[in-house]
């Protein structure tokens, strides 16, 4: 086959052919590399501009709408919508009334109202996280609409975020608490970020103990899985949420058995200044609520330091470790517990001692 | 009128601070991440530094420990202001030698209040 070309009188024409065209696709490659680099540098020139004069004229105008071009272009609806969002996030009063008014007067509700119903599901998506980002209330009949009808899990996950952060009344929570278990368990961070948004919007209007009422609700409702219980709790002490303190002993009393809620109730009520019920967690027979409370240790129960001693001989390293570092913070008598361990007949003890000295001194 | 640094990522935070300080008399200079406000903070010595904490190539948290380290700086009283309501960074923010943990959504015009009812408190 190859010798048919390097026979042929024509093999030099072939070969010079082969290079020209690689040498016009390379030029061709990278004319066409310099014109996008253009293009993607002057659209994000553009998008720059068109927030700089959305802000300037939420500041400067009374009438922002009346300063602003009209969007007409995806880009355009983009960067407004960035700015508007960012003031809304960061700002109260008077700028952010006006810029939640712009959303309207602008139309950009509408445009991503109509993505929103776009056959394309990522595009769907990016809407729905567009028109939560502005927080608007009016929103909130049109996203459970969508919701409705929406096929695509990851939009549907979307929605209920947006949902969470409009959320006013226990009938929000509740309605929330049941889309939520309509669908697949997502991840532990998804599901704090809704009871995260919950309870910041609950606080905005004044009705954080809704949230309180919620809880209490669940704690022994069989339809609610143990982790969204969990999630809740920790969603708890990332709101602050100090009202809720009472509620999350009340958690660890009802759980006994379930380790990731007794383990997110000792951090939060930790967080919160609170270790009444650290003692306990320190003598659980797991070893992560175990391991979670020696975290603490050192802060409240250095009474219990024969226990937290003992717990150097405990069957997991882990608890092994957390006990000596427990004990390296917790003053004099737990240096000098430690000193003893480390010239012991325990290995085990006397190595994680010595590492925890050690740790100390550093 | 006092010298303001706003160090924040977001230029529209910049936008709406800087019209609002500036019609109350303040000089502002701006740095959009931690180590360009770290190097503005020691050349333009603010008497008062509105701090972001979440921006790229540094924390706020680690702009703040820097400052507070530098001889330099240290002297400079810190405003921090963030979206991070959590009582752990408000806590961190303070130990740090933070002056004020203003969480947002926060009142522009209130803010402009505080900056200068500090600021006088310090003559």
């Amino acid at each position: 086959m190859l010798d048919i070309f390097t026979q042929s009188p024509h093999f030099y024409d072939y070969v010079t052919a082969a290079v020209l065209l690689l040498g016009v696709f390379n030029v061709a490659e990278v004319l066409f590399l310099l014109w996008n680099k253009a293009r993607v540098e002057s659209s994000e020139l553009k998008r720059q501009g068109l927030k700089r004069l959305a802000s300037t004229a939420l500041i400067t105008a009374t009438d922002p709408a009346a300063l602003l071009p009209r969007p007409a272009k995806e880009e355009e609806f983009a960067a407004y919508s960035e700015a508007i969002a960012s003031v809304l996030d960061s700002f109260e009063g008077e700028i952010a009334v006006k810029a939640a008014q712009l959303i309207s007067d602008l139309g950009i509700d509408d445009h991503y109202r109509r993505l929103a119903r776009h056959r394309v599901w990522y595009k769907r998506g990016n809407a729905i996280d567009i028109l939560s980002s502005f927080k608007l209330k009016s929103n909130r009949e049109f996203f459970l609409a969508v919701f409705r009808s929406e096929t695509s899990l990851d939009v549907r996950y979307r929605i209920i975020y947006g949902l969470s952060r409009l959320a006013r009344e226990h009938a929000d929570i509740r309605a929330l608490a049941r889309m939520l278990s309509g669908l697949p368990y997502l991840t532990a961070k998804y599901t704090e970020d809704i009871f995260y948004n919950i309870i910041t919007a609950l606080k905005a209007t004044g009705s954080e103990a809704e949230f309180g009422i919620f809880m209490r609700e669940i704690m022994n409702d069989k339809t609610v899985l143990n982790l969204v219980k969990r999630d809740c709790i920790t969603a708890c002490y990332a709101a602050a949420c100090e009202k809720g303190r009472g509620l999350l002993k009340e958690y660890y009393a009802a759980f006994p058995d379930e380790p990731e809620i007794l383990i997110a109730a000792v951090k939060a009520l930790a967080r919160m200044g609170d270790f009444s019920v650290t003692p306990a967690a320190i003598r659980h027979p797991d070893w992560r609520v175990r391991l979670a409370a020696l975290k603490y240790a050192h802060l409240c129960c250095m009474d219990m330091l024969p226990e937290i001693r003992a717990l150097l001989r405990d069957p997991s390293y882990h608890v092994r470790l957390n006990a000596a570092l427990a004990l390296a913070k917790g003053g004099e008598k737990g240096l000098a517990a430690l000193r003893q361990e480390a010239a012991g007949p325990d290995a085990f003890a006397a190595s994680t001692a010595a590492y925890a000295l050690s740790q100390e001194a550093a | 009128m006092a010298k303001i640094l706003i160090i924040d990522d977001d230029e529209t935070i910049h936008l709406i601070c800087r019209a609002y300080l500036t019609k109350a008399g303040h000089t502002i200079e701006e740095a959009y991440d931690g180590p360009d406000g770290l190097l503005k903070a020691e050349a333009f010595q603010p008497d008062l530094l509105l701090l972001d904490i979440n921006m790229p190539r540094m924390s706020g948290f680690d702009v703040a420990k820097k400052l507070k380290e530098n001889p330099a700086t240290k002297g400079i009283p810190i405003f921090m202001m963030t979206s991070l309501k959590q009582e752990s960074n408000i806590q961190r923010g303070y130990g740090l030698g933070i002056e004020e943990y203003i969480t947002k959504p926060a009142n522009v015009e209130h803010l402009k209040l505080r900056i200068e009812k500090f600021l006088q408190s310090r003559k």
